[in-house]
């Protein structure tokens, strides 16, 4: 309750300080308020997590595990399989992928300096999911020293490739001195989207039939298919770019204030914008590579986190990574409850709750800024 | 001291300064002019490195390619003549980022002493970009006033690069800015700003340079530089320069060919 009760004390703040500034008020840190939101969203996660735990067709309770856990009493091989092979995977994969869209749609917004910027909408995440296609199809021609050095990584690292190259192309076509056009970015993303697209067709007709079917349920959007080794496959990429992410937190906030500006204050520009697309392509493509295309979290998850806390990323990267994990777990349980015993590809619930938010974020930008 | 020798700039093989000599010395605040479009913002950013140039450029007897950027950051805040913000941030959340290069021991309350400084205590917490265009310039100014707000450290003078900063401020907030800059030139630091106006620039700068046609066409004291001759070649047009007996600030009147 209290929480509750001064979050709306503090954002009322932000809301009124117009009328405060007489008054000479003590100074509201947004800063201190959203350092309390990493613990309420922390909190939320581990609630959410317990919920995913606990829920499922099978009729498996978490509970009663647990008190046979805690009785030192042995668990039946049902219940192993279910919560330690099946749900606990897919919990933790759960957990990644959510955290990895929404940090790398923070960092592509601060990089591009656009709230729009989303890797899945702007044809990053394609570029990712057309890697990983070449992967799956072409994998057999990789030579097999190179096949046995990576092993099981093949399809997220192609994964990263392509959503780097994408990420790059991007960069170069629509931001000019530092200043992206929205409207370039945005069509410039339908083109690399329709591109991708395009030889994915062509790939996916020179696919085997084994090949169509990791295609069709990779290509589904679901984190059904979560196994401990995707978990392990996957993870150190995500950290890697959540870690690094966070290196960059002070230079993007600088960057808001355009690149010339950024350099006057000492930040490596450069630098930072080449850390920048690296992050994305590595969060987007480890999340595209395990879970196939999952969209929206990226742009909804900074947007409602910026008129919460505001813009600030020291916070704003730790925040995301709770609330899009936070959210993906919902959407999760979601797509597993609806039409249980049957599944929901998870990509169809983020886009049913994603995809009015964005039209409300272009819907409120309109008129204020020319694209 | 800031010197920059033989300057030159082309932008996409246009020639826009032709070997320009400069310079400002600290302790003193050094006024740039001249018509528009004549070079000043290019040498402004010529200095800060921003545009490819040729010649010589030290800031404190420095070699600038010798600085890193972080270094750079150090002994220079740069006011650019316009400035854009990504993102809903407040006012005190701006200034604060002058503060990014993390070189302050005690920064708790410079944000709010710099926002006093400009005239904006108590806007800390409004949205920058709900702030009016003379507000913006001003809050920009405090990030810029925070970033180096010791003029001098370890006998070692800061600097102030600032293009056009009162373009869009009213009267009283131009004196406000105006005092604000002297102040710091007479703690150590120095002052390089670029103005239009030309009265104002006689009261406060102890030096000014006139650009013209991307040339450094005069520099030095005030009374030696604003001649009639010089201005009315550098602007184009008929200017008359006077002084007023108190304290013999020179001020500098238009003669349009119908009130002659
Ligand atoms: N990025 C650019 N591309 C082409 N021309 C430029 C550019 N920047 C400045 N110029 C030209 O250089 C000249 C000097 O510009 P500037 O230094 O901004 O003038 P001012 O003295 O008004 O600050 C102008 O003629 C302007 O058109
Ligand atoms: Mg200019």
């Amino acid at each position: 309750m209290r929480f509750w009760t001064s979050a709306l004390r503090y954002t009322k703040t932000d809301m009124l300080a117009a009328d405060n500034i007489s008054g000479g008020a003590r100074i509201v840190d947004r800063r201190q308020w959203a350092r309390k939101v990493h613990i309420l969203s922390a909190i939320f996660l581990a609630l959410t997590a317990v919920i995913s735990l606990a829920s499922g067709p099978t009729g498996t309770s978490l509970w009663s595990a647990l008190i046979k856990i805690v009785t030192e009493e042995p668990l039946s091989t049902l219940e192993l399989i279910v919560l330690r092979d099946i749900r606990l995977p897919r919990l933790i994969l759960g957990i990644m992928v959510g955290a990895a869209l929404a940090v790398s749609g923070v960092v592509m917004q601060g990089l591009f300096r656009n709230p729009l910027a989303d890797p899945g909408l702007v044809g990053v995440g394609a570029g990712a999911g057309l890697g990983a296609i070449f992967a799956i199809v072409l994998g057999g021609l990789v030579p097999l020293w190179i096949g046995n050095l990576i092993g099981n990584a093949l399809i997220p690292i192609a994964a990263f490739c392509g959503g780097w190259l994408s990420t790059i192309i991007l960069y170069r076509v629509s931001t000019r001195r530092g200043r992206t056009s929205v409207a370039t970015m945005l069509l410039a993303g339908i083109a690399l989207g329709a591109l991708a697209g395009a030889v994915s067709g062509i790939l996916v007709y020179m696919a085997d039939d084994q090949q169509l079917r990791d295609l069709t349920f990779w290509g589904l959007g679901s984190l059904a298919g979560a196994t401990w080794s995707k978990v392990m496959i996957a993870g150190p990429l995500i950290a890697l770019a959540i870690i690094g992410s966070l290196f960059l937190r002070r230079g993007l906030n600088g960057l808001a204030l355009g690149e010339a500006t950024a350099s006057h204050l000492g930040i490596p520009v450069q630098r930072l914008k080449s850390g920048s697309i690296l992050i994305v392509a590595a969060a987007t493509g480890a999340a595209v590579a395990v879970s196939g295309g999952i969209g929206f979290i990226g742009i909804v998850v900074p947007h409602l986190l910026r008129l919460a806390t505001g813009p600030d990323h020291e916070t704003l990267l730790v925040n995301a990574a709770l609330l899009g994990a936070t959210l993906l777990l919902g959407a999760d349980i979601i797509s597993r409850m609806i039409i249980a015993p049957a599944e929901l590809p998870i990509g169809i619930v983020t886009a049913v709750l994603g995809a009015p938010v964005f039209l409300w974020i272009l819907l409120r930008r309109r008129g204020l800024v020319d694209m | 001291m800031i010197k920059a020798q033989s300057i030159a700039v082309k932008i996409g093989g246009k020639p826009i300064l032709h070997g320009v000599n400069f310079q400002a010395k600290a302790g003193e605040v050094t006024v740039v002019v001249g018509p528009n479009g004549s070079g000043k913002t290019t040498l402004l950013r010529a200095i800060t490195d921003e545009v490819a140039w040729n010649g010589h450029i030290q800031i404190n007897d420095r070699d600038i390619h010798d600085y890193k950027s972080w270094e750079l950051a150090a002994v220079r805040g740069v006011l650019p003549q316009t400035a854009t913000l990504a993102f809903p941030f407040t006012v005190i959340e701006v200034v604060r980022m002058g503060l990014l290069s993390g070189i302050h021991s005690t920064t708790d309350t410079l944000a709010e002493q710099a926002l006093a400084r400009v005239g904006l205590a108590g806007y800390a917490l409004r949205f920058f970009q709900e702030l009016s265009g003379g507000e913006q310039q001003r809050a920009h100014l405090a990030r810029v006033l925070c970033q180096v707000w010791e003029p001098v450290v370890d006998g070692v003078p800061r600097w102030l690069l600032l293009d056009e900063p009162v373009a869009s401020l009213d009267i009283g907030h131009q004196l406000l800015i105006m005092d604000c800059l002297q102040n710091f030139a007479a703690r150590g630091g120095g002052v390089i700003a670029v103005m239009h106006d030309l009265n104002l620039t006689a009261m406060i700068a102890d030096a000014v340079t006139i650009i013209s046609g991307g040339q450094a066409i005069a520099s030095g004291a005030v009374e030696d530089v604003f001649t009639d001759q010089s201005l009315s070649t550098a602007y184009h047009c008929q200017l008359r320069s006077n002084t007023l007996p108190p304290k013999h600030s020179a001020f500098i009147l238009p003669q349009t060919a119908s009130l002659a």
